[in-house]
C-alpha cells in the first residue's frame, strides 16, 4: 500500500465532487430563475442531505462544503491507520492526535 | 440573511479565478486576495468573506497538494508532525474570531498584506541547505527526507533541525489562518525553509500539504456556525479551482523583480484601504 498515492487521490476527488455540486447549484439557481437563497437554522448531515435533493442550492452547495472538510479529515484518518498497521506507534498517536483535534471542532462548533 | 445578486455571483467567480491565477504567479494563496476584495468592493460582512475564503482554502490546497505527494515533494511525517501546532491554533482562532470586532480583524489583515508584500521582495530563501545536523526529536521522529528535483535531475538528501521552535511558530500560523481566512503558506514556508533548514521546495509542498488540514479545522467551526454563505462559496469553490489549475500548468517561473514591486506597491495599497476600513466601516470603494 502506497500512503503518497491514496493520499493524492483521495484529495483529488474530493476536490473534483465539490467543485461539481457548486456548479450544479449555481446553475440549478440560474435556471430556477435566481431566487432567494436560506440557510436552515439547524444544519445536519441529514438536513443538507435531504436539502441537496430537492434540488435546494444550499443543500447542494453545503453538501459540497462537507465532501471538501471531510477530504483532508480523511486523509488523516488514513494515514493513521496506515501507521497503525506499519506498527509506528509515534505516528500512529500524532495522526490520531490530530484526527481528534478536528472531530472535536466539528462537535464543539455543533454544540456551541 | 445575506443578499447576494447574480451579478455579485459572476463576479466574485471572476474574481477568484484571477485569484487563483497572481496566487500562483506571486506564490501567495488565494485568501490574500479574496478577503481585500470580498470585504471592500463586494462589501461582504467580515465573518462571512472569512468563511467562504477559508472554505476555497482547503480546496486549493487539497488541489495542488495532490499534485505535489504525487511527484513526492511532500515531506509526509513532517507535515503530519506540524499539523498538530497548525490545527490547534487554526481551531483556536476560528474560536477567537467570533469575540473581535469586525474592525481589528480588518486592521489585522492590513498588517498581514504589508507583511506579505514584504516577504515577496526581500524574503530570504535557501535552496539547498548544508551541513545541517538534526536534533533530537528530529531524529527520534525521522523527519528528514530526501526528493527528487527536476530540475537539477538529482536526489538530495535533508534534514531538519529546531523542531520544537519550528512546532510552535506553525501554531502561531495557524491561529493567523483561522483568524483571517488564509492558509498560512507565507508563515509556513519561511519558517520550514530557515528555521528547520527543509529545501524550498520540499517547504512550500509540505506547507500546502498542511494548510488543507488547517483550512479544513477552521472551515468546520465557520461552516457550523453559520458563517459559510452558499451564494459566495459556491462560485469562490469553482473559481479557485479553475484558477489554481490553469495557474500550475501556466506559470513555472518567477516574475521579474519590477512585476513583483509593482504588485507589493498594489498589495500595500489594499492593506491601507483594510486598516482604513477597520477604523472607519462606512468607507465603501
Amino acid at each position: 500500500m502506497d500512503l503518497n498515492r491514496i493520499v493524492a487521490q483521495s484529495l483529488r476527488v474530493g476536490v473534483l465532487v465539490s467543485a461539481v455540486l457548486s456548479l450544479l447549484g449555481l446553475s440549478l439557481w440560474a435556471f430556477g430563475g435566481f431566487g432567494s437563497v436560506s440557510v436552515p437554522a439547524v444544519l445536519s448531515v441529514g438536513v443538507i442531505i435531504g436539502l441537496a435533493f430537492t434540488g435546494d442550492l444550499t443543500g447542494i452547495v453545503y453538501l459540497g462544503v462537507i465532501v471538501l472538510i471531510a477530504t483532508p479529515i480523511f486523509r488523516v484518518a488514513i494515514s493513521s491507520i496506515y501507521f497503525a498497521a506499519e506498527r509506528d506507534r509515534a505516528y500512529a498517536g500524532i495522526t490520531i492526535l490530530v484526527l481528534g483535534m478536528l472531530l472535536l471542532a466539528l462537535y464543539s462548533g455543533a454544540a456551541g | 440573511m445575506l443578499v447576494v445578486s447574480p451579478f455579485e455571483v459572476i463576479s466574485i467567480f471572476l474574481m477568484s479565478i484571477l485569484a487563483g491565477l497572481v496566487g500562483a504567479v506571486f506564490g501567495l494563496g488565494g485568501g490574500i486576495l479574496i478577503i481585500p476584495f470580498l470585504t471592500l468592493v463586494e462589501g461582504v460582512p467580515v465573518p462571512y468573506a472569512v468563511g467562504a475564503s477559508i472554505v476555497s482554502v482547503v480546496a486549493t490546497s487539497s488541489a495542488s497538494a495532490a499534485t505535489y505527494v504525487q511527484d513526492r515533494l511532500t515531506n509526509l511525517r513532517l507535515g503530519m508532525f506540524l499539523e498538530v501546532g497548525t490545527v490547534l491554533g487554526a481551531i483556536t482562532g476560528a474560536f477567537v474570531a467570533a469575540f473581535l470586532a469586525p474592525g481589528i480583524l480588518l486592521v489585522l489583515f492590513g498588517i498581514l498584506l504589508i507583511y506579505a508584500s514584504t516577504i515577496m521582495i526581500v524574503g530570504r530563501r535557501v535552496d539547498f541547505p548544508s551541513g545541517v545536523v538534526p536534533d533530537r526529536i528530529s531524529r527520534r521522529l525521522r523527519l528528514g527526507g530526501e526528493y527528487f528535483d527536476p530540475a537539477t535531475g538529482a536526489t538530495s538528501r535533508y534534514e531538519v533541525t529546531n523542531t520544537l521552535r519550528t512546532l510552535s511558530i506553525s501554531g502561531i500560523s495557524g491561529i493567523v489562518s483561522g483568524l483571517l481566512g488564509i492558509g498560512g503558506g507565507i508563515i509556513g514556508v519561511p519558517t520550514m525553509n530557515l528555521l528547520s533548514k527543509v529545501p524550498v521546495k520540499v517547504a512550500s509542498a509540505t506547507s500546502n500539504f498542511m494548510i488543507g488540514v488547517t483550512a479544513a479545522a477552521s472551515a468546520s467551526v465557520y461552516f457550523v456556525r453559520g458563517d459559510v454563505q452558499p451564494l459566495l462559496v459556491a462560485p469562490l469553490m469553482v473559481g479557485v479551482v479553475v484558477g489554481a489549475a490553469v495557474g500550475t500548468r501556466l506559470l513555472r517561473r518567477t516574475p521579474p523583480l519590477r512585476v513583483k514591486l509593482l504588485f507589493a506597491i498594489l498589495l500595500v495599497t489594499v492593506s491601507v484601504a483594510m486598516i482604513l476600513k477597520g477604523f472607519f466601516p462606512q468607507i465603501v470603494l
